[in-house]
């Protein structure tokens, strides 16, 4: 596997997101919130007169929400047809995936397990894979 | 047929751009199969093609062609050059009838050059053609010479065609969606520049920029347009099958064909249509011989007639068959548990008639292969409904039905209102408003019924959710109705319910996006849409969040009337319009009195000799109620009254509402001025005298123009200010006629005329201090105000 990786950090954990689907890592500006949505949905922010729909992965998962800072970094992923701008602790760096994606023995606890794919080396570090589609999947944030 | 004729010839250019490669492979390798192929599949399409029209020489040409091939692909011939020279002669032949026919030229029948170059495709006395072997004695010449020919034939191209080509539509919403961002991106540029002030040298490109922009945006939104002739020349194919298989004989008749619609609303309406052409021929249009027992013609008459007005486009299908049958549809509904037997009694002929959009209805009493599966009508109106459309049928038993679709002009962009509720802005697609009423009006009143609220107006109940309780879960009872403004939104099948908004802002045209699943699973957005500013605004699906708070399920028509007892009865209302007048004080006028109501700069407010005048499109209105606390503002609202003839402008500061006044109004002796005093919210209003108003100022009525007398010679006076004397309705003279003059004006440099005049206006040349109450001849205001004086004198 020599897929490229973004590796970022969220809630704290070093994360890979696949290159190829992130189409920018942006700073966030002001946010319309949506009211009447999930609160890990933060909301609508424009890029390029695109709208794209603001993801607290953190908040997804269950852990605390991210804060807004006033540089806050995001990921630009277009997923299903949609533009979604996911919350971000930070970028680190593009990396190639090292090692084939695989479980880490005794799992990586009931909060991330529901949205890793697997772990996978880094240059450096290991990063989870985070499986994106699962996050903002409407029916599992509902049973969320 | 003018459409299918550009289609062969766009399919046939296209095809012929495509082989050009093949030819030459072919021709570099005559023996090479599949080359063969391709070319022989070409001139096999053409041929076919050429059976829909009359071209009876294009037609022999692809033919001639087509069997030389095919000998070559069967085995019984060998291709060798000058069978190729011929099929390339032929092709290149084809191509120039193609852009003659698109020029739209005549096409000759068969030419001696045509038979030659059939002729050339036998080959050693072996004939392929019965036309060519009766020519090809005396055209013997060698097939390349036509090559050469075509080729000047080519040259000798006429530039004025209207070129045409074929594009995917992805990649027109792609160059329209484009379009679009650029029209925000421009908006948010726009609003930059406004924040960082005038700045010359960029305002004068930016402009440009905006024009340019706004006319691409035009043409890309033509380039999506198609012609409804491309839905109607399907119709009449569609009809006569179904007629057939039902036995009936009917005529189609379209008009309006000219008219465009956003392409894909095409495909969306084609179902749809299709369904109401099938009910109508079904069960609108009789069998010949029942028409005949009637009197009608034989055939019937299924007439499509479509119109845009506004940015919605009308289609109307009518025919001429037995109408509704209002009776049989309520049985129906009644037993399919629509409505109830009371219920359906007390409906009015128009509603019986909708009951044809009602779900599990249908009137045939056999199911034919057609329709009358009961699933019908009701799909029809979903489905018209889904692109923001509107269906309804009217009927007139023995004599035919008339379904009318009103279609918005294009999916991606809607009209919208804005409205605001807590910090945010939200957008409601305009269709689906009603009406928008204040609920502090006196017409409006709120009652509770369990956790759910009603506002009654105009003597329905309707059920009232608020917007913020939706959208922020806020409790309902915390809500303070009387503070809101609600907006009666009209659900299809005639539900209502009123969302309550903290204000409503503007009406905006607004482009649509989809929205990720997760929001979309709200169920409370239908999409996104960006403001000027560039802040994303969300777009509210009204109808989901109807059936989320399920009230308007729950209350089967969405509104109730009020038992007799609830409310008294009704007064004669007063129609009123309640303002703040200029002093602060609550008035109320009567609306008949209001024509309209203006908002002019203070420049245009005059006060001479205590008389407040103001100018109003060019009109000089007595200005009553004008009041120095006005002055404080740089605008000043007017109220236009008239009784008809004359008209009285009064100022106000603020127009509140209108109501209807049921209250007893109580004289007031003191106040000439006013009518009396009524009740409104609690205080005492003043309502305005409409009668002593007008008895003051209703004298300029007058009927006999007055008569101005302008200097003779003077071109000024002629071409600038008479027009302006006659705007204001003063009959101007300039010889020497008899009658005494109401005015006469004289211009500063001219000849005071020696006339007996009743009054004189003096105009000067330079502006500054007058002396002895001459006029700057261009201060149009005050030039104004002289007139009035001189008419109100006069009148008097």
């Amino acid at each position: 596997m020599s897929d490229l990786l973004l590796v970022c950090r969220i809630a704290g954990q070093r994360i890979a997101l696949p290159a190829m689907q992130v189409q920018s890592v942006i700073e966030i500006g002001q946010v319309t919130p949506i009211p009447g949505t999930p609160n890990w949905v933060r909301g609508l922010t424009t890029l390029r007169s695109q709208a794209l729909t603001v993801i607290d992965c953190a908040d997804a998962i269950g852990l605390t929400p991210t804060e807004l800072s006033c540089d806050q970094r995001a990921a630009v992923m277009d997923i299903g047809g949609h533009p979604y701008a996911l919350l971000l602790d930070e970028a680190e760096e593009v990396s190639e995936a090292r090692s084939p994606v695989r479980n880490v023995p005794g799992g990586f606890g009931d909060d991330w397990a529901r949205v890793a794919l697997g772990m996978v080396e880094t240059d450096g570090e290991p990063a989870l894979l985070l499986d994106i589609e699962a996050i903002i999947d409407p029916e599992r944030s509902v049973a969320a | 047929m003018d459409d299918l004729l550009a289609e062969f010839i766009a399919e046939t250019r296209e095809m012929l751009e495509a082989s050009g490669s093949e030819l030459v492979a072919w021709e570099a390798d005559p023996t090479d199969r599949a080359r063969i192929d391709t070319i022989f599949r070409f001139v096999h399409t053409v041929k076919g093609n050429c059976g829909f029209f009359d071209f009876p020489a294009l037609e022999q040409l692809s033919h001639g062609a087509e069997d030389a091939l095919a000998e070559c692909r069967a085995g019984h011939r060998e291709p060798d050059r000058a069978l190729v020279d011929a099929v390339l002669a032929i092709i290149d032949r084809i191509g120039e009838m193609t852009d003659a026919m698109e020029r739209g030229e005549a096409l000759d029948e068969s030419t001696d050059r045509d038979r030659a170059l059939l002729a050339a495709l036998a080959t050693d006395g072996e004939v392929v053609e019965p036309a060519a072997c009766m020519t090809q004695a005396e055209h013997s010449t060698s097939p390349s010479s036509f090559c050469q020919g075509s080729e000047e034939a080519g040259s000798r191209h006429t530039p004025a065609v209207q070129r045409s080509i074929r594009l995917p539509v992805e990649l027109l919403d792609e160059v329209m969606k484009g379009v679009s961002d650029m029209v925000l991106a421009r908006n948010d540029l726009a609003r930059r520049l406004r924040e960082a002030g005038e700045q010359p040298t960029i305002d004068g490109p930016f402009e440009r920029l905006s024009t340019i922009l706004a006319d691409v945006r035009n043409s890309i939104t033509r380039m999506r347009m198609q012609r409804l002739d491309h839905l109607f020349g399907s119709l009449p194919r569609l009809v006569r099958d179904l007629s057939n298989e039902l036995g009936k004989q009917v005529l189609v008749d379209c008009e309006g064909g000219e008219v465009e619609l956003d392409r894909e609303m095409v495909d969306m309406v084609r179902d749809p249509l299709t369904h109401v052409i099938r009910n109508a021929i079904d069960h609108g249009i009789e069998l010949p011989s029942e028409r005949l027992e009637k009197g009608k013609r034989e055939i019937g008459l299924l007439t499509f007639a479509a119109r845009q007005s506004g940015n919605q486009i009308q289609l109307v299908i009518s025919d001429d068959g037995k109408g509704l049958d209002t009776t049989r549809l309520g049985e129906k509904a009644v037993a399919a548990g629509v409505c109830g037997k009371q219920e359906f009694d007390a409906m009015s002929e128009d509603q019986r008639n909708q009951l044809i959009f009602a779900p599990g209805l249908s009137t045939a009493d056999t199911v034919s292969a057609v329709s009358g599966r009961g699933v019908g009508m009701d799909v029809v109106r979903a489905n018209i409904e889904k692109v923001g459309g509107s269906i309804g049928v009217t009927s007139t038993p023995g004599s035919g039905t008339v379904i009318t679709l009103k279609l918005p002009l294009t999916l991606s962009i809607i009209a919208a209102l804005t409205v605001r509720s807590g910090q945010e802005t939200y957008a409601i697609p305009q269709s689906f408003v009603e009406e928008i009423v204040f609920g502090g009006g006196e017409n409006v009143e709120f009652a509770r019924a369990g956790s759910k609220t009603l506002v009654t107006f105009r003597g329905k109940r309707i059920p009232c959710v608020s917007l913020a309780a939706m959208l922020y879960g806020s409790e309902p009872e915390t809500v303070n109705w009387r503070e809101q403004t609600l907006v009666l939104i009209r659900l299809p099948g005639d539900r209502i319910f009123a969302l309550a908004v903290d204000s409503v802002l503007d009406h905006e045209d607004v482009v649509v996006k989809p929205i990720a699943p997760v929001i979309m699973a709200s169920k409370l957005y239908a999409g996104t849409t960006l403001l000027d500013d560039g802040r994303p605004m969300m777009l509210l699906d009204v109808a989901s969040m109807a059936t989320r708070s399920d009230f308007v399920s729950a209350l089967g028509n969405g509104t109730s009337e009020p038992a007799e007892s609830a409310i008294d009865e009704p007064k004669l209302a007063i129609p009123l319009m309640l303002f703040v007048a200029g002093d602060g004080s609550r008035r109320a006028i009567r609306l008949d009195l209001v024509r309209r109501i203006e908002t002019v700069l203070l420049d245009a407010v005059s006060v001479v000799n205590g008389f407040a005048q103001v100018v109003v499109d060019g009109a000089i209105l007595p200005l009553e109620g004008y009041d120095a606390a006005l002055t404080s503002a740089e605008k000043c609202r007017l109220l236009r009254l008239s009784d008809g003839s004359a008209e009285v402008a009064y100022a106000v500061r603020q127009v509140v509402d209108t109501l209807d006044f049921t209250g007893t109004v109580m004289p007031v002796r003191s106040d000439p001025d006013l009518e009396g005093q009524g009740l409104i919210e609690g205080r005492p209003v003043g309502i305005v005298n409409g009668f002593s108003l007008f008895a003051r100022y209703g004298s300029f009525g007058s009927n006999r123009p007055l008569i101005c007398r302008i200097p003779e010679n003077d071109e000024w006076a002629r071409a600038i200010l008479m027009p302006l004397l006659e705007q204001v309705g003063f009959s101007v003279a300039t010889d020497r006629s008899d009658d005494i003059p109401d005015l006469a004006i004289s211009i500063e440099g001219t000849e005071e005329e020696d006339v007996d005049a009743c009054h004189r206006i003096r105009l000067r040349n330079a502006p500054g201090q007058t002396e002895h109450g001459e006029i700057f001849r261009y201060d149009r205001e005050a030039i104004l105000a002289a007139l009035e004086r001189v008419r109100q004198e006069r009148a008097a």
